[in-house]
């Protein structure tokens, strides 16, 4: 197995533990971190095929990338704080107003 | 390169699983501190110098300390004793693992195959220098550039926005849901 091939299962793994842990953790601010985490992974499988067609096109990707995460984090934990504000509480099983 | 690899690779996935697993928000917090600084390190074996160090600048710099920020100021002390769900744990690792085993022998073929056909083995050698990711994003991709800065500003007006105090609110329940319409 080439490294390449080894960079793509270490994204999945990644990636799926992210994704486990959105659907498990209640706490609103560890879900926030395992977004951070499935964009991560997202982020090493451009890394690799980048490398591997010998562009860099997919490392400009993973910039922009990075950008959109700083913006999101800045506006995810803004939410999170006023979440925090009205029900003092950031657990997602508590915030169920909208829940019929 | 592949050593490398592996053992980042490895911890990166360790750390990962810390920041699921672990009770304390706070020891996931520096879970992924771990995380994002061995994904700094494959990124760096892969030749992409530039992305290894604005991942330590960006993520394991500024994202974290917002959210270890935020972690701090909510004090959070007495969550999350409730029970941990041990049936939504286990079928959500099992559709994980599940997944992972099926996808990864149809992709993994694919990438050794594109490998061999691209330089006999040897791979390119494209270094993603500071200079060549620069020479790329202000010749090709300025206009998303431009529009990435428009992102970030939108971003830093959108957080104050959020997070200003309503005053003159008589319950600060109607005041946090309804704030946003009357400000």
């Amino acid at each position: 197995m080439s490294v390449y091939g080894l960079c793509i299962a270490l994204s999945m793994a990644l990636f799926l533990i992210g994704a486990v842990g959105v659907c498990v953790r209640r706490n609103a601010i560890v879900v926030f971190m395992c977004i951070e985490l499935m964009l991560n992974a997202v982020n090493i499988a451009f890394v690799a095929f980048s490398r591997l067609h010998g562009g860099l096109d997919g490392q400009v990707a993973v910039f922009f990338v990075m950008v959109i995460a700083a913006a999101e984090s800045a506006v995810g934990l803004a939410i999170i704080l006023s979440v925090f504000r009205s029900f003092i509480s950031v657990e997602t099983s508590d915030v169920s107003e909208l829940k019929w | 390169m592949m050593i490398s690899a592996i053992v980042f690779g490895s911890i990166a996935v360790a750390a990962a699983l810390g920041v699921v697993l672990m009770r304390n928000p706070l020891f996931s917090a520096f879970s992924l501190v771990v995380n994002l600084l061995s994904v700094a390190a494959v990124y760096a074996s892969l030749d992409a110098h530039f992305l290894a160090v604005s991942q330590v600048v960006v993520y394991a710099g500024a994202i974290m300390v917002l959210v270890l920020f935020v972690l701090m100021l909510l004090n959070l002390k007495n969550e999350s004793e409730a029970p941990r769900g041990w049936l939504k744990m286990t079928v959500a690792s099992c559709g994980a693992l599940l997944l992972f085993t099926s996808i990864l022998p149809v992709v993994l073929p694919a990438v050794e195959m594109l490998y061999r056909d691209s330089v006999g083995g040897e791979g390119y050698l494209v270094e993603g220098s500071v200079l060549a990711i620069g020479r790329l994003l202000y010749s090709e991709y300025v206009p998303q550039f431009e529009l990435s800065s428009l992102v970030l500003l939108v971003g830093v007006v959108g957080a104050v926005m959020l997070t200003r105090k309503q005053s003159s609110d008589p319950s600060p329940r109607e005041g946090g849901l309804l704030g946003g319409g009357r400000s």
